[in-house]
């Protein structure tokens, strides 16, 4: 068997682990579908007794659907890495001898297809319950969006599962700290443009915003992908940037781990 | 391949905080060779888990060099790795939500196991440990005893032929130990293992299990042998077991008094808390015990009976180190 497939069978076998884990909780329809529901059905109504334009339905349905993607970043990734070290997982992994990289992968993969079911159901209850309009000829530029910003979002998940290695418990802190702050400047229930054009630039760091934004223009305005080429084009610089960030982290904490027992120290 | 399957030189792991430098290991030395359960006995901190944990690829030594089945720990890791497998005795290193054939059938994955292979793999698990009871149970429901045989199946999981076994009976009631002491003594003796490297503080399971023990204590290696020639260091010394009853006070002042006795070698407590009694467990080079009941009767401590015993390894550790295993 060669070592790429070997490597490939690990992302698998912890993306099966991860998909078969959240079916495993009960009340998964509970927590996955009819809350974030009710959460954006409250946003919609908020909009509609305001009388605004049927336009923002769609807004809200898309924001609630990409913010999915990056709370499962956030929790998904970082976290789930700690428990693996805090449970002995991640000594029973490690001397397995396969790569973390394809155990991140495998988490992120196991995560998107979770998110991924979550966010069909609300994008389906968005357009049948609450009338939100996308045009379907945009699909494929709204896809070549949707991925590239799933790309860049799970690079930085690399990132935020070192710094979580590296901190510990204070990383969950952190995941709460940038919670709240993102889900505001990422424009989940408006567009950015609401904003003053230094908050916009500041935002446009984000590539959730960034793919946020695109999607809409795509889905709702109708934009060409000429139009869209700003967003591809920083959606790939992001995604490379954080790849090559969150690689040179993640090795520098594996050295550490072997050196100073970083990745098997518990409780810290 | 090596003459060893585990073979360590000057072995040496220190570890820098802030404020504290701690020697975990200090110039190890010792081998462990092929086809035998060895025992590394020693207190809690004594440097037995980080050990473990460099000799299985977790860890960088400080100095020194470690090698496993003729591989060096450092620049071989990943064929150390293909030889290997630990299971610790205070984890049980899987997903709650999962069931224990799922947990098994992800960690055979991890090895490049899959299909017919795995599934073939998982049945042999579950005829040499005795898994089907709990097959379909979630891991974080399993008892402490079906937890410790979940963790032995997956530490078997890819075939090693060295096994890492940490404490691997720990936290066990009495039965339950015996089962795992079982099931490990016959890996070695079906020929499933080829050499296994078990750590305890508890002396009862190294008696039962190792064909070779090394004592650690402080991150040194203090005496090694068979457990006959082990006990043979103490067959010149005398063993008293003396229980009194105290308040509590002044029991580990006295302690230190007889250790002052030239002729006794060592000396350790148990409590049993809820009468006050204590058992002094005591290894002396002369059967003169007249210094230490004089002691006992000028202290608080009442006598309630002095007995003899065979020498056991637990006091091969007290002669050598002078205090009990788990003080």
């Amino acid at each position: 068997m060669s070592k790429i497939y070997r490597e490939l069978l690990t992302a698998y076998a912890r993306a099966w682990v991860r998909f078969k884990g959240n079916l495993a909780i009960k009340t998964w329809v509970l927590w996955e579908i009819i809350l974030p529901t009710i959460f954006m059905a409250s946003v919609i109504y908020a909009y509609k007794n305001l009388n605004a334009p049927p336009i923002f339905i769609g807004f809200v349905v898309l924001g609630t659907v990409m913010m999915n993607f990056w709370y499962n970043v956030l929790w998904g990734m970082g976290d789930v890495l700690y428990w693996d070290k805090e449970t002995g997982k991640m000594e029973a992994f490690l001397i397995t001898g396969r790569s973390i990289y394809m155990l991140l992968m495998g988490m992120a993969l196991g995560g998107m297809i979770n998110t991924g079911l979550r966010s069909a159901t609300l994008l389906l209850i968005g357009i049948y319950i609450f009338g939100a309009e996308f045009r379907l000829e945009a699909v494929p530029n709204a896809t070549l969006i949707f991925l590239l910003t799933l790309a860049s979002l799970y690079c930085m998940g690399i990132i935020f599962s070192s710094l979580h290695l590296v901190y510990g418990r204070k990383g969950i802190k952190m995941n709460e700290v940038m919670g709240i702050p993102i889900s505001f400047l990422s424009g989940q229930f408006y567009p950015i443009n609401v904003f003053p054009t230094a908050v916009q630039m500041v935002a446009s760091l984000l590539p959730l915003t960034v793919g946020l934004d695109g999607v809409r223009r795509a889905l709702i305005e109708g934009w060409g992908i000429w139009e869209l080429s700003p967003h591809i084009i920083l959606l790939t610089i992001m995604t490379i940037v954080f790849l090559q960030i969150g690689v040179r982290f993640m090795n520098r904490i594996i050295e550490m781990g072997r050196r100073d027992g970083r990745l098997i120290l518990r409780w810290q | 391949m090596s003459s060893y399957a585990i073979e360590t030189v000057d072995l040496t792991r220190v570890f820098r905080s802030k404020d504290r430098v701690t020697i975990a290991l200090d110039k190890v030395n010792f081998r462990v060779r092929y086809g035998v359960i060895h025992g590394l006995l020693g207190p809690n901190g004594a440097g037995k888990t980080t050990l473990i944990r460099i000799l299985s690829t977790l860890l960088l030594p400080t100095s020194g060099e470690a090698y496993v089945y003729g591989y060096d720990v450092v620049r071989e890791a990943s064929k150390v790795r293909e030889v290997i497998n630990l299971v610790s005795g205070e984890d049980r290193p899987g997903y709650g939500l999962l069931t224990t054939y799922d947990n098994l059938k992800y960690y055979g994955m991890l090895y490049g196991m899959k299909g017919g292979e795995l599934e073939e793999r998982i049945r042999e698990l579950d005829e040499l440990i005795g898994l089907r009871e709990f097959m379909d149970k979630e891991l974080s429901v399993l008892s402490t005893g079906m937890a410790k045989k979940y963790s032995l199946a997956r530490g078997l999981i890819n075939k090693p032929k060295i096994l890492f076994l940490d404490e691997p009976t720990i936290g066990l009631d009495v039965e339950n130990a015996r089962a795992i002491r079982h099931l490990i003594k016959n890996l070695i003796e079906d020929g499933v293992i080829e050499t296994i490297l078990l750590t305890s503080h508890y002396m009862k399971e190294v008696e039962d299990l190792c064909d070779k023990v090394s004592i650690i204590d402080r991150g040194r290696i203090i005496a090694e042998g068979t457990v006959e020639e082990l006990k043979n260091k103490v067959s010149d010394e005398v063993v008293y077991v003396i229980h009194v009853y105290s308040n509590g006070k002044g029991v580990d002042e006295v302690l230190n008094r007889l250790r002052e006795i030239e002729a006794v070698s060592g000396v350790k407590k148990s409590a049993t808390q809820a009468t006050g009694e204590y058992v002094l467990r005591i290894v002396m080079e002369e059967e003169d015990i007249t210094g230490i009941l004089k002691i006992l009767e000028r202290s608080d401590l009442r006598i309630k009976r002095v007995d003899r015993d065979e020498a056991s390894l637990e006091d091969v550790f007290l002669k050598l180190v002078g205090r009990g295993l788990d003080e």
